[in-house]
């Protein structure tokens, strides 16, 4: 199978990480040979947090090199940005546009940056960006935490992806805790649709 | 994390998806391993976690040690009494138990012994980025080194087997990107673990006075020379792929990029793939060199391979050029590698052009970075340690010198805090604040948290008592080792078995060191704190203060638990937007909107530390005050 490289890129406590482990759990349910990268400790207090998945019969490590991500999954505008060393012309950027903004911002009094200068910036890598609010759509579905399936489900909806979707709920189900599953999938659903309906016009 | 269930699952054959860690937990399970001590420690916490989640259920005896020598001699224990033992450990854990490591080298081992040590290229959670293979050429023993999660299961079983065989402790060294990484894996057999021991008495071996050492020193060069041959004819030891044009050698991750940079390149590449790095199979590889003209050797960190590569070939009079990190830098010696890194050194050397054009993407992305905030880990929204920071500097000021240690409470160091002015290591900002007091004349406070105090800061404490050191010990107590995901330790009441224990006080042990002045308070009663932080410092000798408040990650779970909710701050209409709350505390549940402060309500914890900063009066809550 050819590579399919995916970058997760948002803030500790989004679910960045739990997100990943989905897709690699469903890979391999698919009998897809899978790298999942993930860092832990100090880096997770509240900062900028990054993960890779990557598939395909001839990877071997699990970080993916500079412009060679298929998807960049942004859980936040300026984690995005800072996320798209991996991407290139052939990336499609999905991008949660709501802010969480960092304490830098308020302490040095500078304004978040704003939607044209973020889409500016994606706009020097590649032109194919879709753009949801994953937090709202998650409240929608029951709680907004459940921002981490809705990108997922808009994940499932790209051409390409080489994860089945039933795999994808499955390992959902298995992984998210019990009483929480519910309001995943239907934020799932969500993204997909939310996602099928710009995809057309990317 | 999968369940525990997916780790003690007896499905042979089956493929999981496993966490580098995870592969290591599940391979010590299919060999029979029953003792596993550690000290958390990132890249390495998540094995000793995953133990601690099974080790009842499946028969394991599991715990949090003090620190990695105690836990490295607690293994050395059960595995001279027979049993199959594991002790894991982060790199600079290797520095505090090797003192212990080094001897135990010499008695050697019955039951076998697994010594993982897990290195952190890149220092994402560390304080350097020391190469512990140099550990295995110091204390000549034996070290595997996996590229993945399925080969960090297998060596595992084979380290366990190669230590049996041959009597001696095995390292087995991870990295970030193997311990870190998920890859699929595939089960075989568990194995019952045996709790059983038996200590035969041979003194010679096992009671390392001089006259003993000396034979025993001959008897670990001895099996050191077997080593020597099963390594030059171990499987993990292999050519991956037979090419023409140039021989590459690698190990670890460093493997991973190499082949696919060589992939990215087009290069007709041999790979020579080394897992058994210690000792170095110097005949195999001086037969690999024989075949080309051209070597490269490809790792991360230290040129330890090259160094012996460079020696293997000197031997056999071989003239092929040798290329690495030596005398030609194709390769950065510091920080972690990446595919790009070595595809741009295989490139230096084969004058093959790299396919991306990474110039473009490299001025693509400083332009859409540039003045972008930078978001690095702080200390959370409801911290405890916040409010002992802000304390600690609204006494000390800037006058005081802060000696600091490693933990959460090093993210105190960030403005506005500011707290934090020398760090070196676990323990050290006793023995620091020692020295600095000593020779100035200024207030020094050594900040270090409760596992900290536990784990190396005791002999300091009892140094100060007696050489009569005017320093002031705050030791910000979360009731948690946090930063590595909240183990347990002494103080907590609770076991790597998860089973109820009685605490080891602070207050108690500062007191049986000699400490005169001791006091616990609560870092969130601000000014009561500060009072007792100033009658501290007045104290001829040492003190010591503990800040108590549970880590506010373990509290909100707890309040979640039992149905509590969370009633966020509120800023009323007294606020002025004066800033003294952004300025002084650096919370995360604080932002400004249009020049206006806001409280975050899905961030907030209502510590109410905030309440008690405001001037005006103008944040509204519950308030500890």
């Amino acid at each position: 199978m050819k590579q399919f490289n995916i970058v997760l890129a948002g803030v500790g406590g989004q679910g960045t990480l739990l997100a990943a482990e989905i897709i690699g759990t469903a890979a391999v349910r698919d009998g897809l040979n899978v790298r999942v990268s993930e860092i832990h400790g100090m880096a997770q207090r509240g900062g900028a947090v990054t993960s890779n998945v990557r598939m395909g019969d001839d990877v071997l490590s699990s970080m993916i090199i500079d412009g060679g991500a298929d998807v960049l999954l942004g859980f936040e505008p300026l984690e995005t940005i800072r996320g798209l060393k991996c991407a290139s012309q052939k990336t499609l950027v999905i991008m949660s546009s709501e802010h969480i903004p960092p304490s830098e911002l308020a302490a040095r009094n500078v304004p978040y940056p704003s939607d044209e200068e973020i889409r500016a910036n994606i706009r020097l890598f590649t032109d194919k960006v879709i753009v949801l609010k994953a937090a709202a759509l998650a409240k929608e579905a029951g709680n907004n935490l459940a921002q981490n399936s809705v990108l997922l489900g808009a994940l499932a909806a790209v051409e390409g992806f080489p994860v089945k979707m039933e795999s994808l709920l499955e390992a959902l189900r298995e992984l998210v805790p019990q009483r929480h599953v519910d309001v995943n999938v239907r934020a799932f659903i969500l993204g997909t649709k939310t996602a099928k309906q710009q995809l057309n016009h990317v | 994390m999968p369940e525990k269930k997916t780790l003690l699952q007896n499905t042979f054959g089956k493929t999981v998806l496993l966490l580098g860690n995870e592969a290591i937990v599940r391979g010590l399970l299919e060999a029979g391993i029953s003792v596993v001590t550690t000290y958390p420690g990132t890249p390495a916490s998540e094995i000793g976690d995953s133990v601690s989640g099974i080790a009842r259920e499946s028969g394991i005896y599991m715990e949090y040690s003090v620190n990695e020598m105690v836990a490295v001699e607690v293994a050395a224990g059960a595995a001279n009494c027979g049993i199959r033992s594991l002790v894991a450990m982060k790199h600079v854990g290797l520095n505090v138990a090797a003192d212990a490591l080094m001897t135990l080298a010499y008695i050697g081992v019955r039951g076998g012994l697994v010594l993982v040590t897990a290195d952190d290229p890149e220092c994402y959670s560390s304080q350097n980025e020391q190469d512990n293979r140099y550990y295995a050429l110091l204390s000549n023993l034996p070290c595997l080194e996996p590229s993945d999660p399925q080969e960090a299961k297998q060596m595992v079983l084979d380290a366990v087997e190669l230590s049996e065989k041959l009597e001696l402790p095995v390292l087995l060294r991870t990295t970030t990107r193997v311990s870190h990484t998920r890859g699929p894996v595939s089960y075989g057999e568990l194995k019952k673990p045996n709790l059983r021991g038996e200590f035969t008495r041979d003194p010679k071996r096992f009671l390392m006075v001089p006259a003993y050492s000396r034979p025993k020193h001959d008897v670990l060069l001895r099996q050191a020379a077997k080593a020597q041959e099963i390594s030059e004819n171990s499987l993990f030891n292999r050519v991956t792929k037979e090419g023409h044009e140039i021989g590459i050698i690698s190990s670890g991750s460093a493997y991973n990029y190499a082949f696919e940079a060589a992939n990215l390149l087009g290069i007709d590449a041999s790979f020579l793939k080394l897992g058994m790095t210690h000792p170095f199979p110097k005949r195999l590889v001086a037969n690999f060199i024989s075949n080309f003209e051209k070597i490269i050797v490809v790792e991360e960190l230290e040129p330890y391979l090259e160094l012996q590569t460079r020696a293997a070939a000197q031997e056999n009079h071989l003239n092929a050029e040798i290329f690495g990190k030596m005398n030609n830098q194709c390769f950065p010696r510091a920080g972690e590698l990446t595919t790009r890194l070595v595809a741009q050194g295989l490139s230096l050397i084969t004058a093959k052009k790299v396919p991306v054009d990474f110039e473009r993407i490299d001025e693509a992305y400083s332009a859409a970075v540039k003045g972008l905030a930078s978001r690095p880990p702080i200390l959370c929204a409801g911290c405890p340690h916040r409010a002992s920071f802000y304390v600690i500097k609204r006494v000390g000021g800037d006058r005081a010198t802060y000696t600091d240690d490693i933990g959460c409470y090093a993210l105190g160091i960030a403005p506005p805090l500011s707290v934090g002015d020398i760090m070196i290591c676990m323990g050290g900002s006793v023995g620091l604040a020692q020295g600095v007091s000593r020779v100035t004349d200024r207030a020094t406070i050594a900040t270090l948290g409760d596992s900290t105090f536990f784990h190396a800061a005791i002999p300091g404490l009892v140094n100060a008592v007696y050489n009569g050191s005017h320093i002031v010990v705050a030791v910000l107590d979360n009731s948690a080792t946090a930063m590595t995901g909240h183990q347990p330790h002494p103080g907590t009441g609770l076991t790597g078995m998860q089973s109820p224990a009685e605490k080891v006080l602070i207050e108690k042990v500062a007191e049986g060191c000699g400490v005169k002045y001791v006091k616990v308070i609560s870092p969130f009663k601000t000014k009561e704190a500060a009072t007792v932080l100033k009658q501290a410092l007045a104290q001829p000798g040492p003190s010591v203060v503990v800040f108590r408040a549970p880590c506010t990650l373990m509290d909100l779970r707890e309040r979640r638990r039992k149905g509590l909710t969370v009633k966020p701050s509120k800023i009323t209409d007294k606020c002025t937007n004066c800033m003294t709350c952004i300025r002084m505390l650096g919370c995360p549940a604080i932002i400004v909107e249009e020049g206006k402060v806001r409280i975050d309500d899905n961030a907030c914890t209502a510590c109410g530390l905030c309440i008690s900063t405001c001037p005006f009066g103008a944040i509204e809550g519950s308030c500890a005050e």
